[in-house]
């Protein structure tokens, strides 16, 4: 039996005047057609205003078709003597787990849907008791959310639709906002969901969520373009880009080596599969490694900033102490692109917050150019401008009424003349691919990724000497990650400034940066370049680290007996390694 | 400096106060403030007071912690004493008298009257929520508050308008700290200059605050929708106030302090 049945869907936003009439309407579907079968674990793919959101709020009645129907279970969505029904049988989970829990205690929170719909105190108590089992927060049930990480409440809020006994649950790109641990934890409770029987629709911008669903819908500008199982959709390599999404890493390298024509299926999304294939072609066993990776070694002059033996303790003397940072010692040379990764609390943001001077060292020292930036004569506020700092999801900095004023207000505290602030605020508008005419609309009118890059701007305008930028494309759509990322490395490069990029993703990492400097449990685990640190994969996977899809496809390889060398983590060099290994191509 | 600010201040445990049904505690709180302003005399103060110190016993709270809820009223205390030792007047000559001030001995019992009255009253409070935690506090008071809805009074709404407003402090007070390290980041100083361009200093702090608290606001009222939210009708709850043979003994006890109170008035009266 199908669970949703949606025909000829149609959704126009409507904008109303002063007056209550409609000013202007902006059409988001556009005549969509879907069937899910029960049981299903759909994904849906597409950029941002594609109309995935959208349609998720149609499917629980939030927001009803201006034209077309959508059928939940046999009932019609649009009929509101049916809306609580329609409400139980679909539930929803959003991408913020802060804006999603009600209650100050857990096992309340996961009671309120049921509280909502009157059912016995026993009897909540009893689902309640189950759906924490369910997503395994049991133990947490007197927690208040606060006391939780970002994957822990995307499972509660999970376990909070679960206990109404739902036919069918909608995510809407619920793991966006999490670290990778809690991407997998929550990954994973919706796999389970499979042996309940729980149809399951994940919107999401991340390709390996998609490739464990049964079945992937591509959306584009309101419709829907393509439809089928995850293998056959990733295989259209070409389709995919043309609107803006990714593929996984083993696709993309095996969609190059076919280019090249070798001799391999086309529909690969796993790295066992590809390995799989590719060792069954004949190869040489071990390519030719040429070493003397240019660059790494070209910068290694004067130190832009430096910590000496730093130390840094949280709530000190109260029973809360923690060593955020344990004695890290470590010197970014000038002109550096440098990646820094560890886990959530590895104390990489404890680190950066210290270059700038927005925390004092507990103990040690923290030099800028050379300079102490505690010593009594420095001048904290000047440091901050020479290491500007961008923090996560900083456009929730913006405040002014324009763009341009949000730009200028850090050029404006560092005392510039009014030109210079003019000439900085359209130098880094630009600088961001941020145009002209942008500069005079408000930024709360921006799209996300613009958003992100005026908040960038605003840092970049101070002409800081470092730039430190934590998870800057954290929570964006790969097109709008892609554009941020490479914007950044356009300015490191025509400017000059040492860099320190701060994420979660190995991919975007290795992208960009020259250097990598890896933080565990508070000290300073290695800061090498990218070359060496990649040597030891094996290692960074012990603590924790998730490494690029294509260097875990390396290792399967070597296990295999065809080794294409411990220095893969870019698709790039796979290809050129693996063409050069193999037989045909000798 | 904004993670030290502490909501509700309450101390999990299982004393016996800690037991008792939070509606009883509530309705008990108030018959104690009475017992405090039905005292004529010292017998009776003394009384009462010997039985809220019992009570702070049972409850295993530390004394300190009494202490540490009388400092941030100690100001007001200190003032309602002075100033009834300064200006009630007594019958008799005045203890004491130079310039425009003369103390009597009227005055010095009304302002030690006072003093112990305010001190116990907010000793008796504080207990309440230390051994109360808010969202019990919450439901009690929503429970208590019932009868009110006959006149269209917004009970349950008031609640909810509690429960999210818990929810939310601590996770917007993590915010105004990431926010505000954000702006000092671009220059932004906050702790300089005079009162003006401090309080213009605060613009940018609060305006993505506010963004960000009504985004905030939209989206968890899609996500109540989503679970069914429809306001307090017909609604049930999984955490059920049930009163215990404590609570009766705890009414009883109260009353009959009540009681000797009133007494002890009429006979030394």
């Amino acid at each position: 039996m199908n669970i949703i049945e949606i025909k000829n869907l149609e959704f126009e936003y409507k904008e109303y005047d002063d007056a209550g009439e409609v000013s202007s309407t902006n059409p988001v579907l556009k005549g969509l057609d879907l069937t899910v079968p029960e049981g299903q674990f759909l994904a849906v793919l597409g950029h941002n205003g594609c109309g995935k959101s959208t349609l998720a709020k149609h499917l629980n009645g939030i927001l009803t078709a201006t034209n077309g129907t959508v059928l939940v279970n046999g009932m019609d969505a649009s009929d509101e003597d049916k809306l609580f029904d329609i409400r139980q049988t679909v539930g929803m989970v959003f991408q913020n787990p802060d804006n999603q829990l009600v209650a100050t205690v857990v096992e309340e929170d996961v009671a309120f849907a049921l509280e909502n719909l009157g059912v016995p105190p026993a009897e909540i108590r009893k689902r309640v008791d189950v759906a924490l089992r369910l997503v395994d927060m049991y133990d947490y049930r007197e927690h208040s959310p606060h006391q939780l990480s970002g994957g822990q409440k995307q499972r509660v809020a999970i376990a909070g639709v679960l206990a109404m006994k739902p036919k069918c649950i909608v995510l809407d790109e619920p793991t966006a906002m999490l670290d990778p641990k809690g991407r997998a934890e929550v990954m994973d409770t919706i796999k389970l969901l499979n042996e309940q029987g729980v149809t399951r629709i994940l919107i999401t911008h991340y390709m390996d969520e998609a490739c464990q669903a049964d079945r992937v819908i591509v959306m584009d500008d309101g419709v829907i373009i393509m439809d089928d199982e995850p293998k056959k959709i990733f295989a259209r390599v070409e389709e995919l880009k043309a609107v803006s999404l990714d593929v996984p890493q083993v696709t993309e390298l095996v969609y190059r080596l076919r280019k090249h024509g070798v001799d391999v299926p086309a529909d690969i999304i796993t790295e066992q599969e590809c390995a799989e294939e590719l060792l069954k072609l004949p190869h040489r066993g071990k390519a030719e490694i040429r070493v003397g990776t240019a660059g790494a070694d070209r910068k290694s002059g004067d130190y832009a900033t430096e910590v000496r033996n730093l130390t840094y303790k949280y709530s000190v003397g109260t029973p809360f102490e923690a060593t955020a940072v344990d004695d890290v010692s470590v010197g970014i040379e000038k002109g550096q692109f440098v990646g820094v990764i560890g886990h959530t609390g590895s104390g990489k943001s404890t680190l950066i917050q210290h270059l700038n001077g927005l925390l004092r060292p507990t103990s040690g020292e923290v030099l800028v150019n050379g300079k102490n930036i505690w010593d009594k004569d420095s001048d904290i506020r000047s440091v901050r401008f020479m290491a500007g700092l961008v923090f996560q999801y900083s456009e929730y900095q913006l405040f002014e009424d324009t763009v341009y004023k949000d730009i200028a207000f850090g050029p404006k505290n560092m005392g510039l003349t009014k030109e210079e602030t003019d000439k900085r605020v359209r130098e880094a508008a630009a600088a961001m691919g941020l145009d002209e005419e942008l500069l005079e609309r408000s930024p709360f009118d921006l799209s996300g990724g613009q958003k992100r890059r005026a908040a960038l701007a605003g840092v970049i305008a101070m002409r800081p000497e470092i730039l430190i930028l934590d998870e800057p494309a954290a929570g964006l759509d790969p097109k709008g990650r892609d554009t941020v990322l490479d914007e950044i490395s356009e300015y490191h490069k025509s400017s000059g400034t040492t860099i320190l990029l701060v994420s979660h993703s190995m991919e975007d990492i290795v992208k960009y940066a020259e250097k990598i400097l890896v933080m565990n449990r508070g000290r300073l685990f290695c800061y090498e370049d990218t070359d060496t640190v990649f040597s030891r994969t094996r290692e960074l996977e012990q603590i924790g680290l998730g490494i690029p899809q294509i260097s875990r496809l390396s290792h399967l390889l070597k296990a295999g007996g065809m080794d294409i060398g411990d220095d893969i983590y870019t698709i790039d060099r796979a290809e050129e390694r693996i063409l050069e290994i193999l037989k045909t191509n000798a | 400096m904004l993670n030290d600010i502490t909501i509700g201040q309450f101390f999990p445990g299982s004393s016996v106060i800690h037991r008792m049904d939070s509606r009883f505690k509530i309705v008990l709180e108030i018959l104690i403030v009475v017992i405090l302003f039905v005292a004529q005399n010292f017998w009776g103060l003394g009384i009462a007071c010997a039985f809220i110190l019992m009570i702070y016993a049972a409850s295993g709270i530390s004394f300190r912690l009494m202490l540490k809820s009388l400092k941030p009223v100690l100001p007001i205390i200190v003032f309602t004493a002075v100033l009834n030792l300064l200006f009630v007047k007594g019958t008799d000559a005045p203890l004491i008298s130079f310039w425009v001030i003369n103390i009597y001995k009227k005055g010095i019992i009304t302002s030690a009257f006072m003093l112990l009255r305010i001190v116990f009253l907010i000793i008796a409070m504080s207990l309440l929520t230390y051994t109360t935690s808010p969202i019990v506090l919450t439901d009690a008071i929503e429970s208590l508050m019932k009868p009110l809805k006959k006149i269209k009074f917004p009970v349950h709404e008031l609640a909810m308008m509690m429960t999210i407003a818990l929810r939310f402090i601590p996770t917007l007070i993590e915010e105004t700290n990431k926010i505000m390290m954000a702006q000092k980041a671009r220059g932004a100083s906050m702790d300089t200059g005079g009162l003006i361009k401090r309080a213009r200093a605060m613009v940018p702090i609060l305006i993505p605050l506010f963004i960000n608290a009504f985004k905030r606001a939209n989206e968890l009222a899609t996500a109540m929708e989503c679970r069914c939210y429809r306001g307090g009708d017909g609604r049930t709850k999984l955490r059920q106030l049930k009163a215990t043979r404590l609570d009766f003994y705890g009414t009883g006890l109260t009353l009959c302090v009540l009681g000797i109170v009133i007494i002890n008035n009429i006979v030394f009266a």
